[in-house]
């Protein structure tokens, strides 16, 4: 329960930052900060049945974390991965003309 | 069956692929996955039996063909078609190509898809195919563009990810069958996700700048069939779950109602197509099940228009309608606005009278308000003034391609015999309801609308402004359903 509100906690932090962080960069930790929480999230729910690795052992039955929310997340991180890199190449294209990264800023510029 | 479609739905990653590979081949491997996926679309629609694949037990890969999934591939088809044959001269790239194959490929994907992850994987992959696309040119402004629209649909899939997770806590499966067991934040995480990749209601306040800003073909491809990949999931859930349906309806309703509002003030000709997209979205919400017709005509009429107005001199409005623009382009404009606003003889008819025959009670009133919107809209486009012998493009623009005119003809033709789906609807009481509607529209254009110009504020668009409205939509959605199971 206490690891469930810390990690429900961690995205609503994450979300909060994309609300109010002034620089474009900020915002991208910020977004990544909110996947790490819902990646936490998948992994406490996996856990819910018990930790043990998911191996099958002939002798004795143990409680294990369920495999299916964990193989999904996986896709998921590598998407997080990509999407992240793909906006800090954009962010580092931008900064050329707008070294603060400030988002009001950069709106100012580019916006009709 | 089962061997085709998986070979179908790989076929394009694959080709899109080789495609970066041998760049001299990306147009002819474009057709390829092309023609697959419209005679795929085209036997799915044929046939009247709905298939169900399971692959790797209850908890892997769902997916489910039928009418419904058929319509959608081949608007995605017809679409990604006319944008290839427009590009066929332009120096694009291998590189284009390989993310124009992905965009389908994962838009083919999630029409057949019948479980979240699935939904989610492919939702993704077209956010970074389209970010790519968006951001193809590389000049300043288009790559804050597209980075706007990658931040937030990442933060809308994250959103959406949690409710996957929750609605798997609750069944072990991530089958769409099983949403209703879920709790309530689950099903309202899901829909935020949906509604702010289908660009529907205030989340999808994105969508305008996104679309006006890409370049000509990426605006028809973004238009005519991206914006579908997050509505057909709603539309599928909707025919699903009857409980859920009338949430859905009211968001479309209002979708519907915002696109019309901000179009009927808007000056600028991209942006106007854009927020009609809003609006005609949210007309294929309502009514679920002319969802697949609907999409196709709205994807052919609006993937010609844009098509059309990247050729046009000007964009405003007010600077298009002090010169004249060459007739046979006026024909396209012409064509494809009349489709849109429900004129007989084309697509967009059958359809709005469909659509509108399955509403009743106040929700068919306010669709056919909206209709009568849409058709004041499009009334601007269609007065623009035209001459036979008016030079083609301004200075800067490059002039009309062969390849233009071969991809706006396929859309058209395709929205004549489209025409062909719904013929019930010719009766007497529609026909004459139609007319009086579109000459209704017409004149309110003509003679109200022209006395004043008002511009509507953008700052709801902006990106502060986007991220708050997905936490808005959030609250109103979990209002909605709490009050709509609840009880």
């Amino acid at each position: 329960m206490i690891l469930e509100a810390c990690v429900l906690g961690v995205i609503l932090l994450g979300f909060s930052g994309l609300v109010w962080q002034p620089s474009l960069l900020l915002k991208i930790i910020a977004l990544d900060v909110m996947s790490t929480g819902v990646i936490g999230y998948f992994v406490l729910i996996a856990a819910r049945t018990g930790v043990f690795t998911p191996i099958l052992f002939p002798t004795q039955s143990v409680t294990y974390a369920d495999p299916v929310p964990q193989a999904v997340i996986l896709t998921a991180i590598v998407i997080g991965l990509s999407t992240q890199a793909l906006m800090l190449v954009g962010a580092m294209k931008l900064s050329k003309n707008n070294p603060t990264l400030e988002l009001d800023e950069i709106e100012r510029n580019y916006l009709p | 069956m089962t061997e085709i479609t998986i070979t179908w739905i790989l076929l394009p990653l694959f080709l899109g692929m080789s495609s970066y590979l041998l760049p001299k081949l990306a147009r002819y491997l474009t057709v390829i996955a092309v023609v697959s996926s419209l005679a795929y679309g085209l036997q799915a629609i044929v046939s009247q039996t709905p298939i169900t694949l399971e692959l790797l037990d209850h908890f892997g890969v769902i997916l489910s063909i039928d009418g419904l999934s058929g319509f959608f591939i081949v608007t995605n088809a017809l679409v990604t078609a006319a944008v290839l044959a427009y590009c066929w001269v332009l120096p694009k790239s291998g590189f284009f190509y390989t993310q124009l194959l992905i965009l389908h490929g994962s838009l083919n994907a999630i029409f057949i898809s019948a479980d979240f992850v699935t939904v989610y994987v492919a939702l993704e992959t077209i956010g970074i195919a389209s970010f790519l696309l968006i951001a193809y040119s590389r000049t300043e402004r288009t790559i804050w563009v597209s980075l706007r629209y990658l931040f937030v649909s990442s933060v809308a899939m994250l959103f959406y990810l949690m409710g996957a997770v929750l609605v798997y806590q609750a069944n072990h499966s991530f089958s769409f069958s099983g949403l209703l067991n879920a709790p309530l934040e689950g099903i309202a995480l899901i829909f935020l996700g949906l509604f702010t990749k289908g660009g529907l209601f205030i989340s999808g306040l994105w969508l305008p700048l996104t679309h006006a800003e890409a370049e000509t073909p990426v605006s028809a491809m973004l238009s005519g069939a991206v914006v579908k990949a997050g509505i057909f999931p709603l539309v599928r859930l909707s025919l699903m779950f009857g409980e859920l349906s009338p949430m859905i309806q009211l968001f479309g309703i209002a979708s519907a109602f915002l696109g019309v509002g901000y179009a009927l003030f808007e000056s600028d000709l991209k942006r106007l197509l854009a927020l009609s997209t809003i609006s005609q979205v949210g007309f294929i919400v309502a009514s679920p099940t002319v969802a697949g017709f609907y999409a196709l005509s709205h994807g052919l009429a609006k993937a010609s228009l844009f098509l059309t107005v990247g050729n046009l001199p000007e964009r405003q409005l007010a600077k298009l309608q002090a010169t004249v623009i060459p007739a046979r382009l006026w024909g396209v404009l012409t064509m494809a606005a009349l489709s849109i606003s429900g004129f007989p003889l084309l697509a967009g008819y059958g359809a709005k009278v469909w659509a509108l025959e399955q509403l009743t009670g106040w929700q068919s009133w306010a669709m056919n308000g909206a209709a009568l919107g849409t058709v004041v809209v499009f009334a601007k486009v269609i007065f623009i003034p035209f001459a036979l012998g008016a030079s083609q493009g301004g200075p800067g623009t490059k002039g009309v391609t062969g390849g233009f005119w071969i991809g706006v003809l396929l859309l058209l033709l395709s929205l004549v015999i489209a025409n062909g789906v719904y013929l019930p609807a010719y009766t007497l009481a529609n026909l004459l309801k139609t007319l009086a509607v579109i000459v209704g529209g017409w004149g309110a254009s003509f003679f109200l609308l022209r006395q004043f110009q008002v511009q509507l504020p953008r700052v709801l668009e902006y990106f502060q402004q986007l991220i708050g409205l997905i936490s808005v939509i959030l609250v109103l959605l979990f209002g909605g359903l709490w009050a709509w199971l609840a009880f």
